[in-house]
């Protein structure tokens, strides 16, 4: 407490992350060392634009990816507007979208990733943004490639959260080294990492990742590729480990040894745990970006705007991204976080490792034959 | 009576026996010591309030229970060490205990089919069918158990334990569950069954009635042990003590002076002076007793009236008098004797006519009636 | 008379027959009429009237297949294990200890079935059992996302299911049968074989279809403990209405899914009732 406002070392920031991570100190403690604390504090008192509690009702529903928030934000955001934040957790876009489909979802904010957009715009499920509700989105301090999915015809729809990749695992110990190719990867999974590779419960990325490994694109539909992918699929599934997306506890345990991976999961990996790396198909794959929107129907459109607009805040968004370890887009954001964050190879890759990454296509999310290959590859 | 006559034929042919028996669950002695020789073919009857040890001696030798001291032998062969199903009794249950996913004959053919090695399937269909017969239940074999009627049910059970030809048939309280009209006449054919059968009968039963009515002997019991052993006539007539007098029939039991003993007969000498003359207990010594007397022993007369020879008569006053048929029931109380009760019979008093309530009587009490009570 | 009366009974019938058509029949009417529709072109139901989906049914062969293969191995599973628990806790368990074992066998409901086949994946994973296996000399045994670990799960997850119809009629059996049994000659073994497994049929029975109706509906357990490759109906119906969206064929799964269970329980209870099994319930009350 002695002094409060000297800004703290980086180092120092890092050690006490990784402290805050294993649960050996309290988030007050944590929050209180590296000065967040004071931000958050400062920031609840002097936020003049802000709704306040009467305004925006005292709930937000929000529906969103796992480990994917800092629940103490949740906290500052009741603290702050008396709205309390209820937390609705998914493990797919296709999900999302076939409980806002199937109509009272009840949901104020969502989280669809860049290429399911323009199916919620066409189903006219989704509320075209008021900016001016959103203070805190300043368009011009983000990349624009990872914002620009939400707008659609000079509409926008969605305000960027987080980016990523989804490469793979590997646990070296096992591995003998780095598996950065989708040839590795599913020829290994055949041979010698029988019975030890794990592929997403997840269309776009599974069948997309099959797809690369033929070297066609990740977004394809054409039936002629598809059929080579399912071929591929069907003939990896007996030696897969498993099919699914929660492969962070076979990971760790070491009953799996290969793993398709999002950036936040293989960062975690990686930082409990060395021998597990993260690296990118080099013949591709998949880059990714999130967007806060608002469902057309949603119930408490006030406290949606509010509540994005409190996570677009650069002080809370940059404590975002110390939890989940997911890239931000945002230039104010990054300026908050510690260099050794900026520079980690597995959050923010090399750009020429993401060159030859593709962006999923709307397309992708409605396609019959891939949904229904998906469920046969799993049902086979 | 010739049934008596016909058990003497063999007296000394003991089928099971009881030597020193005793059973204890913890703390309660269930069954205390008891000695007990059960005649091949005689219809013997444990008889007893409930919780007086007739069930669990009745339990000891059909092998649910074990002694915990003593034996118990099956034709001179101690049985501690064979389990229930390899003893050759068989046993009618209370409630039946018929099996209710067997047809009437599955459940009567069921202890033949448990017979290794296997007896034949049509000698088992026949016993059945005879054993049916026997009951009187000709035409029920296919029938399912809860199509009978409970004394249907009961003949079921009779039938199922009879086919198997035990050494042994144990009815434990068969009739309970019966009305009273039922049960007097299962009563006779259980008895013809016997006679029939030849086989040795064992019945519990908490009833006196139906215990007098059928047993060969009737053993009853109190608190675990054996308070008398002997035929319903012995038993009525020359109770051990005072448990059996009471249970057993009605008796007026009174305390006396015994003034004197003679040749089997005691002179007793009752609170009021009067003295009596009744029977004595074998190797009673002592001058305090109590004396038993059946209320059909006594009989009235009017005040005055003259005394008929070797009688005494006692004082009393009549409160209470209920006509039942065949005899009438005094209640009378005798000063400084207590509460006596008298049967007069129908005749009886039609001959000589009968006593109102509060009518000042004399209770006439022939010489040898009534006996000296054991103590305990 | 005649009129009022039978119109109170129609009245007194109407909250029942509201309930039936609310609960049941909507629901099922709504399945049948999108089993015949089209998917929409962003997912979802399109009206219309096609067999396309009743006859796309056979590309769910594998799952109908696992359904109907280890819903009744693990109902079947269950029972194997569940007897000799019932059994015990009717009949040798002192009254003392009864009510205490009872509630152990209902504890683990009290949490949710997710939370205790994720402790399954601890036990099944490499360093749960294969671990001790590897230290008894058998070297690389796999648990995990197989057919076994979900066999597991379901005996784990569906046991209380099980045992407790079982106790029940064990529980109420007369004891005094198997004396009369023991009286007529019949060893304790062959006594249980001939009075007491019969008896207890009804419990069987009833334990038996809870646990086969409720498992050829399950999706949790297959999901958690067979790694996304032991797959059931269930998850093909998930799969079907949360992931790829296709309405109408998920409700042609879902009527199959119905038929075929009818089929099975139709013939199941034959087979009882030709076992003599349920006859005589009326017995046993």
């Amino acid at each position: 407490m002695k002094d409060d406002h000297k800004p703290i070392s980086r180092k120092a920031f890092m050690d006490e992350l990784a402290r805050y991570r294993k649960g050996s100190v309290t988030r007050r403690h944590f929050l209180g060392v590296t000065g967040l604390g004071t931000a958050m504090a400062v920031m609840g008192g002097t936020l003049p634009r802000m709704a306040r509690a009467q305004d925006i009702g005292n709930r937000v529903v929000l529906a969103t990816w796992p480990n994917y928030h800092d629940p103490a934000d949740f906290d500052a955001f009741t603290d702050a507007t008396g709205a309390y934040t209820q937390v609705n957790v998914f493990g797919s876009n296709e999900e999302m979208l076939a409980k806002i489909q199937a109509g009272g979802s009840g949901w104020d904010v969502f989280v669809p990733t860049n290429y399911a957009i323009p199916t919620y715009v066409e189903a006219g499920l989704i509320e075209p943004l008021d900016l001016s509700k959103i203070p805190n989105y300043d368009p011009a301090s983000y990349d624009p490639r990872f914002a620009e999915a939400g707008t659609i015809d000079g509409t926008v729809y969605g305000v960027p959260k987080n980016w990523g990749t989804t490469g793979i695992a590997f646990n070296s110990d096992k591995t003998g080294g780095v598996v950065d190719s989708w040839k590795t990867f599913f020829d290994g999974a055949r041979d010698q990492f029988d019975g030890r590779v794990m592929v997403h419960d997840y269309q776009l990325t599974t069948i997309g990742n099959a797809l690369v490994y033929h070297g066609f694109s990740f977004n394809s539909v054409d039936p002629a590729e598809l059929a080579k992918a399912e071929e591929l699929l069907i003939d990896v599934k007996p030696h897969l480990y498993a099919i699914s997306s929660d492969y962070q506890p076979a990971m760790r345990n070491g009953d799996a040894w290969l793993t398709m991976c999002w950036t936040g999961d293989g960062k975690q990996m990686n930082t409990d745990m060395p021998e597990i790396g993260f690296a990118l198909g080099k013949e591709g794959g998949e880059i990714w970006s999130d967007y806060y929107a608002i469902p057309k129907d949603a119930p408490h459109k006030e406290a949606a705007y509010a509540l994005i607009n409190f996570l677009l805040d650069p002080e809370v968004n940059a404590r975002e991204a110390l939890a989940h370890g997911y890239p931000v887009a945002d230039s104010r954001t990054n300026a908050l976080l510690p260099q050794e964050l900026l520079d980690d190879p597995i959050i923010y890759p090399a750009a020429e490792a993401l060159s030859p990454l593709e962006f999923g296509a709307a397309v992708t999310l409605t396609d019959p034959n891939r949904a229904e290959l998906m469920a046969r590859f799993k049902s086979a | 009576m010739e049934r008596a006559a016909s058990m003497q034929v063999r007296p000394e042919e003991t089928v099971a026996e009881f030597v020193g028996a005793s059973k204890r669950y913890g703390e309660v002695l269930a069954a205390d010591r008891i000695d007990l020789r059960i005649r091949r073919g005689e219809f013997l009857s444990f008889l007893g309030p409930s919780g007086c040890g007739k069930t669990t001696a009745l339990r000891m030798l059909a092998g649910f229970e074990s002694p915990t001291g003593g034996a118990v032998l099956i034709d001179g062969r101690d049985v501690g060490a064979i389990p229930a199903y390899r003893r050759p009794v068989n046993m009618v249950f209370q409630h039946y205990a018929l099996f209710p996913h067997m047809t009437v004959a599955e459940n009567v053919g069921y202890g033949l089919r448990q017979r290794r090695p296997r007896m034949a399937r049509r000698e088992i269909a026949e016993k059945v069918e005879k054993a049916l017969a026997t009951v009187r239940l000709d035409a029920f074999g296919p029938r399912r158990i809860w199509e009978m009627s409970g004394g249907q049910q009961q003949r079921v059970a009779l039938a199922r334990a009879i086919v198997n030809e035990p050494k042994i048939l144990l009815l434990d309280e068969p009739m309970a569950a019966l009305d009273a009209k039922l049960r007097g006449e299962m009563q006779r054919e259980l008895l013809d069954l016997q006679r029939s059968l030849g086989i040795t009968f064992v019945l519990v039963t908490h009833d006196q009635e139906e215990a007098l009515a059928m047993s060969d002997r009737i053993c009853i019991m109190g608190k675990g042990r054996i308070a008398q052993i002997g035929s319903p006539q012995e038993l009525y007539d020359r109770p051990a003590n005072r448990y059996v007098a009471d249970f057993v029939g009605k008796a007026n039991i009174l305390s006396a002076q015994i003034a004197s003993r003679e040749g089997g007969l005691a002179q007793a000498v009752l609170g009021n002076g009067a003295a009596v003359t009744v029977a004595d207990a074998p190797g009673a010594a002592a001058t305090e007793a109590e004396i038993a007397v059946r209320p059909e022993a006594l009989s009235l007369a009017a005040a005055g009236a003259p005394l008929p020879e070797g009688m005494t008569a006692l004082p009393a006053r009549v409160t209470h008098r209920t006509f039942l048929g065949d005899h009438t029931e005094y209640l009378l109380e005798a000063p400084r004797v207590g509460a006596l009760q008298v049967n007069v019979p129908r005749q009886a008093e039609r001959a000589a006519g009968g006593h109102g309530m509060g009518a000042e009587v004399h209770v006439l009490w022939p010489a040898g009636a009534g006996l000296v009570l054991a103590a305990g | 008379m005649a009129m009022t009366r039978s119109r109170a009974r129609a009245l007194l019938l109407t909250p029942a027959g509201l309930w039936y058509a609310a609960m049941l029949l909507m629901p099922l009417a709504v399945v049948l009429i999108f089993s015949f529709g089209e998917r929409s072109q962003i997912g979802g139901y399109a009206p219309g009237f096609t067999l396309e989906q009743y006859a796309n049914l056979p590309a769910r062969f594998a799952a109908f297949r696992n359904t109907l293969t280890l819903a009744p191995l693990g109902t079947l599973a269950s029972l194997l294990i569940a007897y000799p628990l019932a059994y015990y806790l009717a009949v040798k368990v002192s009254p003392k200890w009864k009510t205490m074992l009872l509630v152990l066998v209902i504890v683990p409901f009290w949490t949710s079935i997710l939370i205790r086949s994720y402790a399954w994946i601890f036990l099944l994973g490499g360093k749960g059992i294969p671990a001790l296996l590897a230290m008894a000399g058998l070297e690389d045994v796999r648990l995990l996302n197989t057919p076994f670990a979900v066999l597991v799960g379901i005996v784990y997850g569906y046991l209380p299911l099980m045992v407790f119809p079982i106790y029940v009629a064990l529980e109420k059996l007369d004891k005094r049968l198997l004396e009369a049994a023991a009286d007529l000659g019949t060893p304790p073994w062959r006594a249980f074989v001939q009075i007491t497994l019969p008896l207890s049929m009804p419990g069987v029975l009833t334990g038996s279809m809870l646990v086969f109706i409720l498992l050829m509906g399950e999706f949790l357990i297959p999901s958690i403990l067979g790694g996304g490759k032991v797959f059931f109906v269930g998850n093909a119906l998930v799969d079907l209405f949360l992931q790829s969206r296709n309405w109408p064929f998920g409700s042609a799964v879902a009527v199959g899914l119905v038929v075929v269970m009818l089929v099975v329980v139709g013939l199941y209870t034959r087979a009882a009732k030709r076992f003599g099994v349920g006859r005589d319930d009326a017995a046993l009350m």
